[in-house]
């Protein structure tokens, strides 16, 4: 089973494959020898790799996993192959459109675009205040306002609907 | 002494005043707000007194509420910890008008200090420097060209109605000034519609130097060194340093003396830090912060003095007992802000449950933190959950003991600033004491390529346990099979990972 993992930039592709009870992995292509065990119940795992032992913390499941390593932390984003294929597909046919939600709880102070408008790239769409903090929250991705899920004054949750875009008329 | 002190705010300020009150037979009363009713601090005073309230104004804010729990417990003093209540004069003059003793400085001082243009006047005026320039606009090109003689290079035009960086020009020398001046005059009109522009001093490189000062009631005071805070990012700090590694010792006592000056000339009670801009060998004044600050531990640790201690006895109306060539700098201490806050994505809030929390330990590691496991992390109140200090014999020894620390530490539920701290204290600039004010706003926090891949690996193999567990659940949600192989192996020697790494240095 192929296990695509996105980490900033980078999509790693981790082949898993069961046998006689043991896990054997291959890392983007490569095989990749691992002894894995959990450590406890919290999330405390244990990596075996080229004679080292990696302590980890991890988080999430199972499409969003957070790891954290020697204090560094990386941010997974987890598909199989059959995720994958849903979402190019999704994706395909949104064509650079799409949903935008909250990534944090918190009040809409201002929205900076109206229905309609074309809109670039990380061009910011509204204002969201957390935490006594405002953040800007910009587009992501090329294309035009189809609608706006919120107004000014609104609380948000995590997850919630902001705006949603259309993808760009072709030229 | 007081028998009794409330302590009006919540999380790891309040545990804060409520250890050194314990260690000096001092019973706290802690109040705390609908949200806090599990917190820490509710459950380690001697008393809590609730307030109701989810919101701030109903709670800790609340001037009415606060003082209530205070006479009805029986409390002899207040002490205001940092932000809520600290730096309002109106609280600190009724809870002194209540009867009670207020553990901060003097109303006056704060309403002095707490005015821009106030403070600055009154530090001029008691000869503390202050960063040359001009209240006043400057007319035309020629005016501005003469006042920079006085005011020295570079200049910095700014907009009068102006803010947010907007209209400013830097001048670096006299040829400049003409088309500056009419650039930043222009800009001025069409940002703000008012072209008035004035003239300041530009530091190139400034760095933020503040000084801990701590006045009797008998006119006594003392300065325990300075802290450098230029690891900040809108202003709010993330890695702050005691001693700060660009002062040399000339510079230091100077310093030092124009913060107690400073504090001597708004009739200055109790702890207070003076903030101060350095920029090429040069101090300026920033501001005067009326209270015991966040990174206050730093200072603790290279003095050997427990601030709060001497804020209590100073409040009680003891005389400090001591002066300034009793205090020596030993050492070296650094403290890093854990807020729960996405360094990889431009520092946002983050919120989350903390399921998961491993504190590091081991010689000369403090952890200042009101977090438990289970503790919600909401919108509610300030994100910054705790703070880890260490010590170390010099600079470098406390770098390479944070950098263990982090290393050692898991907050499980929420991202939090440490991965940016950790970056911060293997930076190059960082290690080498060359960094300013804008070094943490030009950093892009990533984590090493090395672990990626094996970060990848282990997400997948998680995700399939989770996988498993869940179609098993719940007849045999125990180990399975190949798990238990490994675990036995586990016993073996093996290298940990991470440890040699400690002191690269990533450019």
């Amino acid at each position: 089973m192929k296990t695509f993992v996105k980490i900033g930039e980078t999509t790693h592709e981790v082949e898993l494959t069961e046998r006689l009870g043991e896990l054997i992995v291959r890392l983007d292509g490569e095989p990749c020898e691992v002894e894995y065990a959990e450590a406890d119940q919290l999330g405390q795992i244990i990596l075996i790799h080229g004679g080292k032992s990696y302590a980890m913390s991890i988080e999430g499941g199972p499409h969003d996993i957070a790891i954290t390593i020697a204090g560094h932390r990386y941010d997974c984003e987890l598909e199989d192959e059959r995720e994958r294929a849903a979402n190019l597909a999704a994706r395909a046919a949104n064509k650079g459109g799409g949903l935008l939600k909250a990534v944090m709880p918190g009040v809409v102070v201002e929205l900076l675009v109206e229905v309609g408008e074309a809109v670039a790239e990380g061009q910011p769409l509204l204002i969201l205040e957390a935490m006594k903090m405002q953040n800007e929250i910009g587009a992501p991705g090329d294309g035009i306002v189809k609608a706006l899920h919120t107004s000014a004054g609104d609380a948000v949750g995590a997850g919630d609907k902001l705006v949603t875009l259309a993808a760009p008329e072709a030229e | 002494m007081f028998k009794r002190i409330l302590i009006a705010n919540r999380g790891e300020i309040a545990l804060r005043v409520i250890r050194s009150a314990r260690e000096m037979g001092i019973e706290s009363i802690a109040v705390y707000s609908e949200a806090d009713a599990r917190a820490l601090h509710t459950r380690m005073a001697d008393v809590a007194v609730p307030l109701g309230g989810k919101l701030p104004s109903e709670s800790y804010l609340d001037m009415d509420k606060i003082l209530a729990a205070a006479l009805e417990t029986g409390a002899e003093a207040i002490h205001p910890g940092y932000g809520f209540l600290s730096e309002n004069a109106e609280f600190a003059r009724r809870v002194e008008e209540a009867g009670l003793a207020w553990i901060g400085p003097p109303a006056g001082a704060i309403t002095t200090m707490g005015d821009k243009i106030t403070s600055r006047r009154e530090m001029k005026a008691a000869g503390v420097p202050c960063v040359p320039g001009l209240v006043d606009p400057v007319d035309d090109v020629a005016a501005a060209t003469r006042e920079a003689e006085t005011i020295g290079y570079p200049i910095a035009i700014k907009a009068a109605a102006g803010g947010g960086g907007k209209g400013i020009r830097i001048v670096r020398e006299p040829s400049e000034m003409a088309s500056a001046f009419r650039t930043a005059s222009g800009e001025a009109v069409t940002s703000f519609g008012d072209g008035r522009v004035y003239l300041e001093r530009y530091l190139d490189s400034p760095r933020h130097v503040e000084v801990q000062v701590m006045f009797d009631g008998h006119g006594n005071g003392v300065h325990f060194f300075e802290r450098e805070c230029s690891v900040q990012r809108r202003h709010q700090k993330l890695v702050e340093e005691a001693p700060s590694c660009i002062l040399d010792e000339e510079t230091r006592q100077a310093m030092g003396k124009v913060a107690l000056q400073a504090g001597h000339a708004v009739g200055y009670c109790g702890a207070g830090t003076v903030e101060f801009l350095w920029s090429g060998g040069e101090f300026f004044f920033l501001e005067m912060n009326t209270r015991l600050q966040v990174e206050h531990p730093v200072t603790e640790m290279i003095t050997g003095v427990d601030l709060v201690r001497e804020q209590l006895r100073v409040a009680d109306g003891q005389p400090l007992g001591y002066g300034q060539e009793d205090l020596a700098i030993h050492g070296h201490s650094i403290e890093v802000r854990i807020n729960a806050e996405d360094p990889f994505n431009g520092f946002l809030p983050s919120t989350g449950v903390l399921h998961n929390l491993r504190a590091p330990g081991g010689p000369w590691v403090r952890l200042d933190t009101a977090m438990y496991r289970g503790l919600e992390v909401g919108l509610e109140y300030d994100p910054m959950l705790g703070k880890l200090i260490v010590w170390g014999a010099d600079r470098a020894e406390a770098i390479a003991r944070m950098i263990r620390a982090i290393r050692e530490m898991n907050v499980g539920g929420v991202h939090t600033s440490l991965p940016a701290a950790l970056q911060v204290l293997m930076h190059e600039r960082f290690v080498k004491g060359d960094y300013d004010t804008h070094f943490l706003e030009g950093l892009t926090i990533e984590s090493p390529k090395e672990y990626e891949g094996l970060a990848a690996v282990a997400a997948a193999i998680y995700r399939h346990h989770q996988a498993r567990r869940r179609a098993l659940a719940p007849s045999s949600a125990g180990r399975s099979g190949w798990q238990a192989r490994t675990r036995g192996e586990l016993t073996g020697h093996v290298g940990r990972a991470g440890v040699a790494a400690a002191t690269e240095v990533q450019s």
